[in-house]
């Protein structure tokens, strides 16, 4: 069994962002980057996919400049993963959601795997597309907000977060699933197994390696803007913590109109 | 002149509130700029609510096939109806389901496919408002295709009722013969029945101030009088004191409730990422130096054992 396991490197959740006023570009290059959180619930499912079969491989696939390598390397290869694909094309700069997921498919297609998992959004753009968009793009079942997995013989079964519930979904292999928190408790990559990531394979491909073109964006961005300011705190003051709840019912009902 | 289709989400009959928010604003824009609003609803009929919100016409098709939702049906149903009627817009609530069905649609048409809106303009073209960085940064996009599927943020747009005569009309959905490779077998509700996080008004969230989970029913008391959900910041879903479904911030939910009320929670980035943009923010927290007195627009600066309690008597007083 094949499983390929799309990853994104992103900025820190830490990250701040310094726009004072709108922009047409936004520097990014200063931020602290790593793999995308949700990501590290994908690769751990496929990991233990591997860990419970017998001839499972897992390779980590990702578009993205060369600067990917270390948290290929640090967080797919020495957690499990077996080899990593990089499509690093300086065509792709500025590339939107349906280029990647054109991109990505045509990679996945060159590998033909028989399940492909992603994250369900990446907390830079936090677009949440691209699982979807690939698995259309390559004519096959998905399941997205997945919790739980089983494996079947050629099919298989998730939970999907829904409001208020879930619901469970079956769906015939290979298929495309998108991965949310819940559905594992990610490992940590040891020491040992860092140094020995090194070692294992790395293909680097270019657009024209997969034997396309660069597709045009359909979305374009015009401009970066801060978000709307909020006004200051008014603190409310009270002889004891009781009477400041009541002011602060008081506040709410009367000034701000909310309950 | 813009037309623009509005998908009416169902689930058991069961209208999104979220769809009401998107024909408000969907006739705000065509009221100044001419065009019309469609209302498209798979699996039952909502006319007299989509009326209610200035829908010109309503399309729906009752197919046996959407009873339960299913990606592919649903999305082939929703391209086939975009290829028929060419909206300019196709726009659905970032729900589970509209989060889903979106992209799906969108790859189907080959079109722009926009997430989590907050904001619509249109002026030789669409201008499409969304954050990004979890709500750190805002970016302004230009769809580069007649047609583009966007996913609006619920609660972005103010509701507004502009009763009409809508017109309704039935549409063949085009599924017949399709056999989609994942099915929904079963759904079930989670216990409790209580309200939904993301379509909340309001929410009241704990964090690590409540100190352990036999006191999160301080916050779900407080929730319960306000008519409120009930979230939590992630240091007590993972300490497992409340499920993951409760989590508010960069890695749980995305909430703009028009009251928001954080309690023994310090307003650590990630959290912020995910509530930063609701309406009126209320911080209650001992320590005056929390950063969620930052995005607050009230705070008490006391122990949550004695607000909270004291609050809620409060509550239902002015409520009764
Ligand atoms: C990749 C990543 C993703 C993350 N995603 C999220 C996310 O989605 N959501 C999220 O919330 N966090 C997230 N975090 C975690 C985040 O960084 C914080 O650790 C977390 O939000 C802290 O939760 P807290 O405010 O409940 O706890 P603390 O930071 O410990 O704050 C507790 C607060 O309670 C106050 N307090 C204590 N006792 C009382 C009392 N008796 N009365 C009143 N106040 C009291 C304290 O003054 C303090 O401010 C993420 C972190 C990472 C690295
Ligand atoms: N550049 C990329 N390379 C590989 N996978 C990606 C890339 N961007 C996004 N993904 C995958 O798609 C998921 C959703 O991303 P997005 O639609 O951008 O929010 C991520 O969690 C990743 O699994």
């Amino acid at each position: 069994m094949k499983i390929a396991v799309c990853v994104k490197q992103v900025p820190d959740s830490e990250t701040r962002i310094n726009l004072p006023a709108p922009a047409a570009e936004l520097d990014q290059s200063g931020f602290t980057r790593i793999l995308n959180p949700y990501d590290a619930y994908a690769v751990e499912e496929a990991v233990r996919i591997k860990e419970a079969g017998e001839g499972v491989e897992v390779t980590a696939v990702t578009v993205g400049p060369a600067t990917v390598k270390e948290t290929l390397k640090k967080d797919c290869l020495a957690v499990g993963c077996d080899k990593a694909v990089i499509i690093d094309d300086p065509a792709l700069k500025g590339a939107d959601e349906a280029a990647v997921a054109t991109v990505l498919a045509a990679a996945l297609k060159r590998d033909a795997y028989d399940l492909v998992l992603f994250g369900i959004k990446a907390i830079d753009d936090d677009s949440g597309q691209i699982g979807i968009l690939v698995a259309q793009k390559l004519g096959l079942p998905h399941v997205s907000t997945i919790t739980r997995l089983e494996l079947g013989d050629g099919k298989l079964t998730a939970h999907r977060e829904i409001e208020g519930g879930k619901e469970v979904v079956e769906a015939s292999l290979p298929a495309v699933l998108t991965c949310q928190k819940g559905l594992n408790e990610p490992r940590l990559p040891s020491l040992p197994n860092i140094m020995k990531a090194g070692a294992k394979p790395m293909e680097t491909v270019t657009c024209a390696d997969l034997g396309i073109e660069v597709p045009a964006a359909k979305v374009k961005i015009k401009q970066y803007a801060p978000p709307p300011a909020r006004g200051a705190c008014k603190l409310v003051e009270a002889d004891d913590p009781a009477a400041a709840a009541r002011e602060l019912a008081r506040l709410l009902n009367e000034e701000a109109k909310v309950i | 002149m813009p037309n623009i289709a509005v998908f009416i989400e169902q689930r058991g009959g069961r209208f999104k509130k979220v769809a009401w928010q998107m024909l408000s604003e969907a006739k705000r824009i065509t009221g100044a700029a001419g065009g019309e609003v469609w209302a498209v609803c798979l699996g039952a009929d909502p006319s007299a609510e989509a009326a209610r919100y200035g829908a010109d016409k309503v399309f729906t098709a009752a197919d046996d096939a959407f009873t339960d939702y299913n990606s592919e049906l649903w999305g082939a149903a929703l391209a086939n109806f975009c290829t028929a009627t060419k909206p300019d817009l196709l726009l659905l609530g970032s729900t589970a389901m509209g989060k889903d069905l979106g992209p799906t649609v969108a790859a189907k048409l080959d079109c722009a496919c926009i997430s989590d809106a907050v904001g619509l303009t249109f002026a030789d073209g669409w201008t499409v408002r969304r954050p990004i960085f979890a709500g750190k940064c805002y970016i302004d996009v230009e769809p580069q295709t007649p047609l583009a599927v966007v996913g609006i943020r619920p609660n972005a747009f103010v509701l507004a009722e502009n009763p009409g005569a809508g017109t309704a009309e039935t549409f063949d959905a085009g599924v017949a013969g399709l056999d989609p490779g994942a099915k929904v077998t079963r759904s079930e509700a989670s216990a409790g029945g209580k309200v939904e996080l993301t379509e909340a008004e309001i929410i009241v969230s704990g964090g690590r101030g409540i100190k352990g989970p036999e006191n999160y029913q301080l916050i779900e008391k407080l929730a319960d009088a306000l008519g409120a959900a009930a979230g939590a910041s992630r240091a007590i879903v993972d300490a497992g004191w409340v499920e993951y479904s409760h989590q508010v911030g960069q890695t749980g939910k995305t909430v703009a409730p028009n009251l928001y009320i954080a309690c023994g929670i310090s307003g650590a980035i990630q959290h912020l990422a995910g509530m930063s943009s609701s309406k009126c923010i209320v911080a209650v927290n001992k320590d005056a130096n929390a950063p969620i007195f930052k995005v607050a627009d009230y705070g008490v600066v006391a122990d949550l054992f004695q607000v909270l309690p004291a609050l809620t008597e409060e509550v239902i007083r002015i409520r009764s």
